[in-house]
């Protein structure tokens, strides 16, 4: 016991470096995937059939194979296959290739969500905007858009709550979030080695990261409750 | 529709156009972004952070004044070790320079440097069980814990050990803390660190060694910067500029002539 407290604030000044970079991932990963999501979803329900048939094949690749592996393939590919290494070396490199399969994949599961809310909306909603004179785009973004929203917040807070844990991934390609911090007191670092309890500890960010994401989204949905 | 399909062909061909021209020598490569990238983990005391977060050790100090003799400067990366070679092929890092022994794995995917420092494998179990396992021949009837890929896990399996491949050497010390394997096999310079009294791990001490083995740094096939960091070895041995830092670290003893 004494020697973790002595050890704490050296861990917990890690530890919490770690976890800006987890921090920040989840951030960028939600600006991307929002609107990426939304024009995905666009693109799958397109009545134009390459373009929908694109799509759709693009989100089967993405939902079909596991974050780790596309992880991966996007940090490693350009350098081992394209002899061209876009991403380069450093921290801000795998933190870029990072974002981009973080928004990828995470925009392709949005869609989904998204096609489901926009198609859930009763085509009546449409016809009432139609019969008010309402142009197309009108009843998209007042009548259809604000009704999915309602619709989607419970099955996205469920992906954005896993998209928190999910960041853990990005520690494959060394993305030095809050897991890779944890875990070099282990192996050694700053003086102390050996150290099991700081991956452990890893766990009460996450849990009061996501324990402040419920109540913020419980409340989000509360607010949308006027529709009915 | 069609404008963003075009898009999308556009960027796919522009991917497949940059990916030309790469016939340069490694050297110049390095010369011309001016960094050399130094792909290690956190090995203490061949690579580890000081009190202000800059990389210090026997081969980052040594890294260092070998990027200076190119002109360039050592900028150091940390990287999954499984993924080392991968990080190499991709260009993502130049060379590996992080207490690497030279195991078959590491000398038919990369071309090696001269061998610096002497290591071995040893055992690691239990203080209170030490005893008993003083021979190779005792160790027969334990379960392992090794690091997946590392020169421990080629040992074991040469001896027909049973064992469990974990991801670093510092779970397999942890498995045997936690008394879910009877042994480990680690490197000795870690050991020297991690376990016995004083440290972490004071319940676990090490016993038999299982072979010996070198140190080597690692570059991409063909690069000619092998070469030249043989030289710069030769010369950093010959000046005495080498034996100074080793001391520093305290790995003098290990060092091989070069």
């Amino acid at each position: 016991m004494e020697q973790i407290a002595e050890q704490l604030p050296i861990v917990v000044h890690s530890l919490n470096i770690g976890f800006l970079q987890t921090l920040k991932l989840f951030f960028i990963t939600l600006a991307g995937a929002f609107p990426l999501g939304l024009v995905i979803a666009f693109g799958s329900m397109s009545r134009f059939r390459p373009l929908s048939y694109l799509t759709k094949t693009i989100v089967w690749i993405v939902r079909g194979t596991p974050l780790m592996i596309q992880l991966l393939i996007v940090y490693y590919f350009p350098g081992l296959v394209l002899h061209n290494p876009v991403w380069g070396g450093g921290e801000t490199g795998r933190f870029a290739a990072a974002s981009v399969s973080f928004i990828l994949n995470y925009a392709c599961y949005f869609s989904e969500i998204y096609r489901g809310g926009i198609q859930g909306v009763p085509i009546g909603q449409e016809e009432a905007g139609l019969v008010l004179g309402m142009t197309k785009r009108q009843i998209f973004f007042h009548v259809t858009l604000l009704q999915m929203i309602k619709r989607i917040v419970p099955p996205m807070s469920n992906e954005i709550i896993t998209l928190v844990k999910d960041t853990s991934l990005a520690r494959i390609i060394a993305l030095q979030e809050i897991i890779w911090a944890g875990q070099a007191f282990m192996k050694g670092s700053q003086g102390i080695s050996g150290a099991i309890w700081p991956l452990f500890f890893t766990a009460v960010y996450y849990l009061i990261c996501n324990g402040a994401l419920t109540i913020l989204l419980d409340r989000l949905e509360k607010k949308l409750d006027y529709f009915k | 529709m069609k404008k963003l399909i075009a898009l999308l062909l556009a960027t796919a061909l522009s991917f497949s156009l940059t990916a030309c021209g790469s016939s340069e020598s490694d050297m110049d490569y390095v010369k011309d972004k001016g960094t050399l990238v130094v792909g290690i983990t956190d090995f203490e005391p061949m690579d580890y952070k000081d009190d202000s977060g800059n990389w210090i050790g026997f081969d980052a100090d040594m890294a260092k004044a070998f990027a200076e003799s190119l002109g360039v400067e050592a900028e150091f990366v940390e990287i999954d070790w499984d993924n080392k070679i991968m990080e190499l092929d991709g260009k993502t890092i130049d060379c590996v320079w992080n207490g690497m022994t030279l195991t078959d794995e590491v000398t038919s995917s990369m071309d090696c440097s001269n061998a610096y420092c002497n290591n071995a494998q040893i055992v690691i179990v239990p203080a209170d069980k030490a005893d008993q396992y003083q021979t190779t021949d005792s160790l027969s009837d334990l379960t392992f814990a090794v690091e997946a890929g590392s020169a421990g896990e080629e040992q074991v399996s040469a001896l027909g050990l049973e064992y469990t491949a974990v991801k670093a050497q510092a779970d397999a010390l942890m498995e045997v803390a936690a008394g879910t394997s009877d042994a480990a096999v680690i490197d000795s310079l870690m050991a020297a660190a991690m376990v016995g009294e004083g440290t972490s791990y004071e319940n676990l001490t090490y016993t038999v060694g299982l072979n010996s083995e070198e140190y080597g740094v690692g570059f991409r096939k063909g690069s000619d910067l092998v070469d030249a960091l043989n030289q710069f070895f030769a010369d950093s041995y010959k000046d005495g500029s080498m034996l100074e830092c080793a001391q520093t670290y305290g790995v003098q003893a290990a060092i091989i002539e070069q």
